[in-house]
C-alpha cells in the first residue's frame, strides 16, 4: 500500500548542488545509477515518497539556470532550456508565436503551483506516456538536446521516450534543451480529454501542426499522448493529411486514421476503446480549428 | 556519508540559517522545524494546495519541493502575508464573505489568491477558477472565496 509509506520519512540521501556543468558530469560519473537529478522536483519528490526512486545522491541543477534555462528564438529555431518552467513557457511570446500547441499544453500541466516549478526537461526525463509537453513537441518536429561529458547529441522528442517512465538517457547524460523548428505559417494546437478540466492527468492528449496554404494541407503532423507506451507520432494520419485538400471531409478521414494509429490500453483513466474514440474526436476538432484559423487570417 | 546540508534562505522577510537533513520536504520543514504552522500538509502529493507557499514570489506546493532546494531563495508563507491584527486585503475579504468553513485549505488558498490579486488582477472569472484549481476546498464550493477575491480586487459586482 503506497499511501502508508507517506507516513514514514523519505530515506536518507546526500544532496549536492553543483555550481558548474562539469561538476554535474563528475558526480554522475562517480555515482552512476545511484544518483538522481532534480530540476523542479515535482516528479522526483513523489517518487521518493513512493519509494519508486531511492537514490543515494540527489544532484540539484538549480545553480545551472544560465546554462540550462531560458527561452530564446533566433535563426528559425525556438530553443527552450531544460530548466524552463511551464509557467515561463506559458508566458513566452516566441512560444505563443511559433509553438502554440506547446503553449496550450503548458498552460494545462498540473496546477499553477506545479507549473511554477515543474520543468520541460523534467517532464521529458520522467517519460510518462501522458507527458503533456510531448505531443506538441512531436507534432512540431522538435529535438531534444542531450548533454554528456563528451558533448551534445540530439534526438527527436519521441526518441527520448524509451518506455513508460523510462527515458533514453545514458548514465552521465542530462537533457539540456529542446529545439523547436520555428517556421512562419505553421499552425499548431493541442487538446486533451480527462475526467475534469484542471489538475488531472490526461486520458488522451492530441496535438496537430500544419501549414495550410491555397486550400491544401502542407507538411502536417499529428501526435498523440497516453495512447501507447510512449507519446507517439500518428504516422498514417500525418501522411494522409500532408498534401491533401484542406476540407472537413479530409479532417474526418485523417482523424479516423489517427484513431487507428493509436495503440491504447485500458486503465483507471479510460478504456482502450474510449481512448480511440477520443483520439478520433479530438483530432478532428483540432484540424477543424486549424482550418477555421486559416479562414479568418 | 549521508550528510546534513546548510540551508540559508529568507523566510517571511527574515534571514534564516539552518543545518538540515535533506530528506524532508519544504512543507514538513516549514511546519515542523521552522514553526510556520500555517503551512498545512493535506495530500502530500501536490494536488490539494493546502501547503502552498510563495517561492521567489511564485506559488508552489511545498510538499513537492525538497527543503534544501530553497537554499538562497525567498519563501513566504501565509504568516508573511498578514497578521491577525493586520490582515491583508484577501484575508479581510475572506472574513467579510464567510469564505472559511473548516479552515484547513485556507492558508494555501490565501497564498494563491493573494498572488492572483497582486499579479493577475484583470483575471476573468474563468481564469481565476483555472488559477485556483490547485487549491481544493471540500466545504465552501469556492464561490465565497472567489467573491472575497473580487472584493479584495475592488471588482466585486454591486448586485447580489
Amino acid at each position: 500500500m503506497k499511501s502508508f509509506q507517506y507516513l514514514a520519512p523519505i530515506p536518507q540521501f546526500d544532496y549536492l548542488a553543483p555550481r558548474k556543468l562539469s561538476e554535474v558530469f563528475d558526480l554522475l560519473e562517480v555515482h552512476g545509477r545511484e544518483a538522481a537529478v532534480i530540476a523542479g522536483g515535482t516528479d522526483l519528490t513523489i517518487a521518493l515518497k513512493e519509494r519508486t526512486a531511492a537514490p543515494k545522491v540527489v544532484i540539484d541543477l538549480c545553480h545551472l539556470r544560465s546554462e540550462l534555462g531560458g527561452i530564446t528564438y533566433g535563426k528559425g529555431v525556438l530553443r527552450i532550456g531544460a530548466l524552463a518552467t511551464f509557467s515561463e513557457i506559458e508566458a513566452s511570446h516566441p512560444v505563443a508565436k511559433y509553438a502554440n500547441a506547446l503553449r496550450e499544453a503548458s498552460a494545462n500541466v498540473g496546477t499553477l503551483q506545479i507549473r511554477t516549478i515543474a520543468t520541460l526537461g523534467g517532464n521529458l526525463a520522467t517519460a510518462s506516456p501522458a507527458a503533456d509537453s510531448a505531443p506538441p513537441l512531436i507534432a512540431l518536429g522538435a529535438n531534444v538536446g542531450i548533454l554528456g561529458r563528451s558533448g551534445e547529441r540530439t534526438l527527436p522528442v519521441q526518441g527520448i521516450f524509451a518506455g513508460p517512465k523510462r527515458n533514453a538517457l545514458q548514465v552521465g547524460e542530462i537533457i539540456s534543451s529542446v529545439e523547436v523548428p520555428a517556421l512562419g505559417g505553421v499552425r499548431s494546437a493541442w487538446t486533451r480529454a480527462a475526467v475534469r478540466n484542471e489538475n488531472v492527468l490526461s486520458a488522451v492528449s492530441v496535438a496537430v501542426a500544419s501549414i495550410v496554404r491555397d486550400g491544401t494541407f502542407g507538411p502536417s503532423r499529428i501526435a498523440l499522448g497516453a495512447v501507447a507506451p510512449t507519446p507517439m507520432l500518428a504516422e498514417t494520419a500525418s501522411k494522409a493529411m500532408t498534401g491533401s485538400r484542406a476540407t472537413a471531409e479530409r479532417a474526418e478521414e485523417v482523424a479516423r486514421l489517427a484513431a487507428e494509429d493509436a495503440r491504447p490500453i485500458s486503465d483507471i483513466r479510460a478504456s482502450a476503446r474510449y481512448r480511440k474514440h477520443l483520439v478520433h474526436v479530438l483530432t478532428r476538432r483540432l484540424i477543424m480549428g486549424v482550418l477555421s484559423e486559416e479562414r479568418v487570417s | 556519508m549521508k550528510g546534513k546540508v546548510r540551508l540559508n534562505f529568507r523566510l517571511n522577510g527574515e534571514e534564516r540559517h539552518d543545518e538540515i537533513e535533506p530528506n524532508q520536504t519544504l512543507c514538513d520543514y516549514l511546519h515542523d522545524v521552522a514553526g510556520t504552522t500555517g503551512v498545512k500538509k493535506g495530500c502530500d502529493t501536490g494536488e490539494c494546495g493546502a501547503c502552498t507557499v510563495l517561492l521567489d514570489g511564485m506559488p508552489v506546493t511545498s510538499c513537492l519541493v525538497l527543503a534544501p532546494q530553497v537554499d538562497g531563495r525567498d519563501v513566504v508563507t501565509v504568516e508573511g502575508l498578514g497578521k491577525t491584527a493586520r490582515p491583508n486585503p484577501v484575508q479581510r475579504a475572506f472574513v467579510e464573505h464567510d469564505a472559511v468553513q473548516c479552515g484547513y485549505c485556507i492558508p494555501g488558498m490565501i497564498v494563491t489568491l493573494s498572488w492572483i490579486r497582486d499579479h493577475v488582477p484583470e483575471a476573468s472569472d474563468a481564469e481565476i477558477r483555472r488559477l485556483m484549481s490547485g487549491n481544493l476546498c471540500r466545504c465552501t464550493g469556492y464561490q465565497q472565496q472567489i467573491d472575497a477575491l473580487k472584493t479584495a480586487l475592488g471588482t466585486a459586482s454591486r448586485s447580489g
